[in-house]
């Protein structure tokens, strides 16, 4: 731990340091320059970075992506099947959406996706129908579908990434985290660097207020006053380090710091300041409509970042846990994300960058077609399924079209079954990672993001 | 030691450098004629089989086995049509069509490739890769013709070697058995036990001639010898007073305390020096510094976790009794069996009280009961209940998990923490099969699984202690009583307004009114809708007022004498499957139901296996009992615990020992003798002085136990007590990089609360109290007041302590929620108390260095500083050399003035600006959520009363032009890598 520790901190310097130091630092196997140095792929990638968009709570995968005209038939009958948690009398609860196909590939999506359905959009979307998670209730299910493990505290799926392909630009974060106001359930675990090193960690960007804590200079601290602290405490370590005698990397490495966080000051602000984009793209995302400003401001900013070297976002966005008033809730919420989700892969999609952008629309589980009565009353919505949901790709050598499919009522995958971790596995691969080798050494074990091994879905990539 | 060497008997291969060497000399002949009779030598004696035939049969068989046959095997897995279980098809290859191996010859065939990863890498995981060893096994058979006996010669080839002798380095390790013969039968290497051999006596580790007070020098300057090393000399006196203060209390000298120690220290350095460790240890604040090092280990938190994150009332009593266990040098052994089994510990002592006063049968059995749910226990007995809250620390909610796996999760969670926390040992892998490389069947996993498994979670009444401090009581109660009562005014009035829209509805459908628990299973045209007269704000706000009034309603519990504890019963009642609900400890009863533990085979609650009895680590040579099987515990419903926990705490059971010694060495020299102090198996770090710590385990037990004692041996080594500098700093990077060898002392960054703490103690506001209910900090305020997400519902806001003498207590004191850590401890890496934390990292990342540079916190306490410091000195440059006194504990150099007093006229300056309005704390938020059932936002109003009559810190507008500059010199000065780092 201590060597680890050292080389870590070592590394954060970059340059500086003789290489017969490195050498000893440095695992055989590891030869970066610093933590967040680029690191190539394992082989050829089809994508280079990832946009995750979390949908929390669990959107009902028959009432956005993937029709049961049969369930519609038989709506409010009574429902014996298993599953869930729902104790007594269950009954089915269709759709209250119509779908229709989008696009040229076989995908459909019901009335309430207007922009998502354009053919220009559509065409690039492929619907996996085959994902089975595995908790049924939330925080594990969000913690194993962004960390591999129901537990939580494993490296999320970003910190494996970014570990794996380092970064291009260090003055930002490798990967980002934007969430609604609220945290979703779990909080930060879902986005935390576990037994990789802090370096990996996903950094949020708050929604309001300082989008780093502490990123702002104090208000009355003037500018200049500021740039002056920082020369001042680098002459006061340098004097110091001086009397030591003996070279320290870890002192060396947070003189350096001192100058990396002073231009982070300037570059997160600017990454983040959507002012100089044209009126055309605020609208495609949606910036201008209540209803979709605040995802639709994430996803501008998630293109924004990627273009400027970020690895992995990932945006939540909640309020999918649809156990009631179904209708009411998925149109708000299908409303919020519609307009700006399709503005940014159509935005990725002009500018060039979509096609190794990998795009990836989820939630923690899928929805079941069945309810039980709250309070007495027929309530129409849907408990937890951990037998079929539904995800959207696109993007990042993924294939358009429709891959696997759940039963006739939705209840369970039917084709193409796969677990998470095959999911997570498929990610990796498409970024050029082998999940198997993708490995770090920790508590005597090398572990992976799949925990123990998982199978690239082929079917998914083009 | 229990292996079972027999000595004696010829060996016939061997898998050492030796026979290596051999091979190399036959391979010659061997290549030539390729034929594998002629390249191996025959057996002599009674071995059934040649040297080749076992070294297929008893390595590579089983090699392949574990890591080919998954893909390549006679399952459904098979990968590129290879199938290896027969030498014909082995041989021949898969797809591709290449041979994969050509007997004799190495360098041909795609296999021998394929396990090197030089084209093909198998097996594909990095995590199954074959080690070169193992590499070098499959060689040595290719090499020697590749043979493959018949099955029956296996079978003969692997009886015999049950009764032979293993090469040196080897043995095989009795245990109670794995699920498979082969891994019972397995041999490890020595060196990978050395945790599981039983500790030497004292005059084997300890040589003659060598005293206790040079015998830890003596252990690790040897080793500096062997490898021509030069230590380095002992650090100078101001340094060394720094390093043992934090290291001893967590905290910096004084500057008058270094003078003073520098002063007796040229006097008489050695008395000196041990006169400061003594008065160290007798401290109070030693035990709040240790106390956190056992607390990171066994994950405390005051709350639960998970989607609810429910808070465990007066956990905080597990807290302060760790901290008074470390303060009065209770030995270790009963700390241990306090945790593991306090609260059956106390009902022995309860029920020997009323023998005493001469009951018996079922009235002694009443009294008894009477007492536990009264609560009427003597202060000890309170005490080890409290100590037993050690098995409520792990994360744990039962939302939405079905029962079984909730208390399976429990169990689990318990099994690996005691593991992990006593022994060293990571049992988690054994919850699903044998462990891979450790001497741990899955059997003894769930034996340990059965010793739990009477063991259920409650809140049990127990008096607080005359130790235990219940001030603040008044003042924390009227403001959850506040908080509570807003909370219930609010619901009123939204229930009322519903229940006059439902009195309307059934006077308008001519039926009478029912109120709404009452009307739940009317059918829908019978009773109104079940949000009658609210809009979907109202029932959201609804929805969020009922969870806030449960919520304070069971912060209430925070008052009452409970404590976080356990309770052994025979069934698994019902009520203690909910974090939910307060657990009152009468609704238990002990005596009904069945406790069977079985083998889950693969960790599934739907495959039981073997039936096991409680039971310990078999791999370890101390009995349970002297007579009967050796490794299984009492079946008892209660009992079970304390007999496992006794097993622990014995002097004979080597890892406990040797897992304390360690952990105690590693806090005092940033890594530990084994690097892994959570993980003694093979796979965790070998200790580097095994003799060293195998000598201060025996040390250990020579002195009962003491901790203290063992401190006080470590720090007076010159071991300890040398400069961080190192010697040869060229010729040390190429030979021990690491410092393995102790050369020279390891330089650290202090750790989260250490920088907390040394902040407020250097501002001069640190305030030391006893512990009791936690005190809340501030913290960032965007974070105290943000969202957070709960079940149904977001978490009330975090709101600071009133008082600042409150508010500045040690970090130890705060309160810690796992769904809510403190962004500046988190920072510096304060641990996910999720997780057992066996060593802190002390990664620098850019956002420490925005954060002690811009965040209010670090601005307050140079503010503070600088307000004292203006007010008490003559002249800036006095001021600044009490800055550099305070904050460094040492005189500034000349030129450091220099550049600071220009730093300060410039300074003054800049800060002659327009200071925007301070800020004001809000006594009020609005929260915004989106209604579950309808999906629409909605908003409601929260209190934080706590900001009404808040005791606010000195801000930078309250100081002068000239105050604000001394502030920024302060804060500089609190930025340094002097200030961060202890040599």
């Amino acid at each position: 731990m201590f060597l680890t520790s050292r080389r870590n901190l070592l590394l954060s310097l970059g340059a500086g340091l003789g290489p017969v130091a490195l050498s000893n630092l440095l695992q055989a196997d590891d030869s970066r320059s610093s933590p967040l140095a680029l690191q190539p792929p394992m082989f050829a990638p089809r994508a280079k970075r990832v946009i995750m968009l979390f949908m929390e709570g669990g959107p009902g995968h028959m009432d956005t992506f993937d029709p049961k005209p049969e369930l519609t038939s038989r709506h409010k009958e009574e429902s014996k099947l298993p599953g869930g948690l729902a104790k007594g009398y269950k009954f089915f609860v269709g759709s209250p959406f119509g779908f229709r196909h989008a696009g040229d590939n076989g995908i459909q999506m019901c009335d309430q996706w207007k922009y998502m359905a354009d053919p220009y959009v559509a065409n690039e979307l492929c619907n996996y129908r085959g994902c089975q998670a595995e908790s049924l209730n939330h925080p594990e299910a969000l913690f194993h579908m962004n960390t591999g493990s129901r537990l939580g505290g494993d490296p999320a799926i970003g910190s494996w990434v970014t570990y794996g392909l380092g970064t291009e630009n260090e003055n930002l974060p490798a990967f980002v985290v934007m969430t609604e106001l609220a945290l979703p359930q779990g909080g930060s675990t879902n986005w935390s660097n576990g037994f990789l090193p802090p370096y990996y960690q996903g950094t949020r960007l708050r929604p309001e207020g300082s989008p780093l804590l502490d990123l702002k200079t104090p208000a009355h601290r003037m500018p200049a006053q500021q740039k002056r602290m920082i020369e001042e405490l680098t002459k006061l370590n340098q004097r110091h380090l001086e009397t030591l005698t003996a070279e320290d990397e870890r002192l060396q490495a947070r003189i350096a710091n001192y100058e990396l966080a002073f231009r982070m000051q300037t570059e997160i602000p600017d990454v983040i300041d959507c002012d100089s984009e044209s009126e055309q793209t605020l609208k495609m995302y949606g910036v201008d409509e209540p209803e979709t400003n605040a995802f639709g401001r994430q996803c501008l900013l998630a293109r924004r970042l990627v273009e400027n070297g970020v690895r992995f976002v990932q945006i939540f966005s909640g309020g999918w846990d649809s156990h009631d008033y179904l209708k009411q809730g998925h149109t708000s919420r299908i409303k919020s994300v519609d307009k700006p989700m399709a503005g940014l892969i159509r935005d990725l999609k002009q500018r060039g960058l979509l096609e190794d952008t990998l795009v990836v629309w989820t939630g923690e589980f899928g929805r079941t077609p069945d309810n039980n009565k709250r309070g007495g009353v027929y309530s129409l919505g849907r408990g937890h399924n951990n037998k079929a949901m539904t995800m959207v790709f696109a993007g990042g050598g993924v294939r358009p079209g429709v891959v696997g499919a759940t039963d006739e009522l939705g209840a369970s995958a039917a084709e193409c079954i796969h677990p998470i971790r095959d999911v997570h596995v498929t990610m990796l691969h498409l970024l050029g990672l082998d999940d198997n080798k993708l490995t770090y050494l920790h508590a005597g074990r090398h572990k992976q993001l799949s925990q123990f091994g998982g199978e690239v879905i082929q079917d998914l990539i083009a | 030691m229990n292996s079972y060497k027999s000595p004696g008997i010829v060996r016939v291969w061997q898998m050492g450098m030796a026979w290596l060497l051999l091979v190399g000399a036959v391979t010659v002949a061997v290549c030539r004629d390729a034929i594998a009779e002629h390249a191996a030598v025959e057996a002599g004696g009674d071995n059934p089989g040649t040297r080749a035939e076992e070294l297929f049969t008893l390595e590579v068989l089983p090699l392949l086995r574990a890591k080919c046959f998954g893909c390549h095997g006679g399952g459904d897995e098979l990968r590129g049509e290879y199938y290896m279980t027969s030498r014909e098809a082995l041989l021949r290859g898969g797809e591709s069509g290449e041979a994969a191996v050509v007997p004799g010859k190495i360098g041909a065939g795609s296999l021998l490739g394929a396990i090197r990863w030089d084209d093909l890498e198998m097996p594909p995981k990095k995590s199954e890769r074959l080690s070169p060893e193992e590499i070098a096994l499959v060689e040595d058979w290719v090499r020697t013709g590749a043979v493959w006996p018949s099955l029956e010669k296996q079978v003969a080839i692997q009886e015999a070697a049950k009764g032979q002798a293993l090469d040196a380095g080897f043995v095989r390790w009795k245990t109670s058995g794995g699920t498979s013969q082969e891994w019972t039968d397995r041999k490890y290497l020595e060196k990978d036990l050395w945790a599981f051999m039983d500790l030497p006596p004292m005059e084997k580790v300890l040589p003659k001639g060598v005293s206790h007070a040079a015998a830890i020098d003596f252990f690790v300057d040897r080793k500096i010898e062997e490898k021509a090393l030069i230590a380095s000399p002992p650090a100078h006196p101001a340094e060394l007073l720094r390093r043992v203060s934090y290291d001893l209390t967590g905290l910096p000298p004084t500057a008058g305390e270094t003078a003073a120690f520098v002063e007796a220290f040229t006097h008489d350095s050695e008395l000196a020096y041990e006169e400061l460790i003594d008065q160290l240890l007798s401290s109070p604040r030693y035990g709040e510094r240790w106390a956190r090092h056992w607390l990171d280990i066994t994950r405390y938190a005051d709350t639960g976790g998970m989607s609810n994150d429910y808070e465990r009332s007066n956990m905080w009593r597990y807290r302060d009794y760790v901290i008074r266990c470390f303060n009065n040098d209770k030995p270790y052994n009963e700390f241990i069996k306090e945790q593991i089994a306090g609260d059956e510990l106390a009902k022995t002592s309860v029920r020997k009280r009323h023998m005493a006063a001469g009951l018996e049968g079922k009235q002694l059995y009443a009294a008894v009961r009477k007492t536990e749910t009264d609560g009427e226990y003597t202060e000890r007995e309170a005490e080890l209940l409290v100590a037993s809250g050690f098995l409520r620390l792990g994360p744990w909610d039962n939302a939405m998990v079905d029962d079984d796996q909730a208390r399976q999760i429990y169990l689990d969670d318990v099994v690996n923490i005691t593991g992990q926390t006593f022994l060293s040992q990571t049992l988690r892998c054994c919850k699903c099969h044998d462990h891979k490389f450790d001497p741990i069947p899955t059997r003894d996993y769930y034996g340990f699984y059965a010793a739990f498994a009477t063991t259920f979670p409650v809140e049990r009444p127990a008096p607080f202690l005359s130790v235990e401090s219940r001030e603040r009581f008044d003042s924390e109660k009227q403001f959850v009583e506040q908080m509570l009562s807003f909370a219930r005014a609010e619901k009123k009035k939204l229930i009322d307004k519903r229940e006059a829209a439902a009195q309307a509805w059934y006077a308008e459908h001519d039926l009478p009114y029912k109120e709404e628990s009452k009307r739940r299973s009317d059918p829908d045209d019978l009773k109104p809708p079940r949000h009658v007269g609210l809009d979907h704000v109202e029932s959201g706000m609804l929805k969020v007022r009922e969870q806030d009034e449960w919520i304070w309603e069971r912060r209430l519990e925070r008052f009452e004498p409970l404590v976080q504890s356990v309770f052994s019963a025979r069934d698994m009642p019902k009520k203690t499957q909910n974090a939910r609900k307060l657990r009152r400890f009468t609704v238990f009863r002990e005596d009904d139901g069945l406790v069977e533990t079985c083998i889950l085979t693969g960790g599934s609650l739907d495959a039981p296996g073997d039936k096991v009895s409680p039971g310990v680590l078999s791999a370890v040579s101390l009995r349970t009992q002297s007579h009967g099987p050796a490794h299984v515990l009492p079946d008892d419903v209660g009992g079970r615990r304390t007999a496992l926990a006794y097993w622990i705490a014995d002097a004979r059971n080597p890892l406990t020992v040797r897992s304390i010694v360690n952990r105690i060495w590693q806090y005092h020299f940033g890594g530990g003798l084994a690097a892994n102090s959570n993980n003694f198996g093979a796979k965790g770090g070998k200790p580097t002085h095994p003799d060293l710590l195998d000598y201060l385990s025996r040390r250990f037990l020579q002195e009962n136990w003491s901790i203290k004692k063992l401190h006080k041996a470590i720090m007076l080594s010159e071991t300890y007590r040398r400069s961080v500098v190192p010697v040869d700093e060229t010729n040390l990077a190429l030979v021990d990089p690491g410092n393995s060898l102790l050369t020279h002392f390891n330089r650290r960054r202090l750790t989260a609360e250490e920088i907390r703490d040394s902040l407020l103690s250097v501002s001069g506001e640190l305030v030391h109290a006893d512990g009791g209910i936690p005190v809340f900090p501030e913290m960032n305020m965007e974070v105290a007041l943000q969202p957070r997400m709960i079940q149904f519902s977001l978490a009330p806001a975090y709101q600071p302590s009133v008082r600042r003498a409150e508010r500045n207590r040690r970090t130890i004191f705060a309160y810690h929620c796992r769904g809510l850590a403190d962004p500046f401890l988190e920072l510096f890496n304060q641990p996910n108390p999720n997780e057992s934390c066996e060593l802190r990292d002390d990664a620098s990342v850019t956002p420490q260095a925005l954060t002690l540079l811009n965040s209010e916190f670090m601005s307050d306490r140079a503010v503070a500083l600088a307000d004292e410091l203006i007010r008490t000195s003559g002249d800036d440059a006095v001021a600044i050399r009490k800055a550099f006194l305070r904050i460094l504990g040492r005189e500034p150099a000349d030129v450091e003035i220099q550049q600071l007093l220009k730093f300060l006229r410039d300074s003054v300056e800049n800060h002659e600006i327009e200071l925007t309005a301070r800020m004001k704390y809000p006594t009020e938020i609005t929260r915004s959520l989106v209604e579950e059932f309808s999906g629409l936002p909605f908003e409601y109003r929260e209190i934080l009363p706590k900001f009404m009559n808040y005791e606010a810190d000195l801000k930078i507008e309250d100081l002068s032009v000239e105050g604000r500059a001394l502030a920024d010199i302060c804060l500089l000065l609190m930025n340094t890598n002097e200030f961060l780092f202890v040599d």
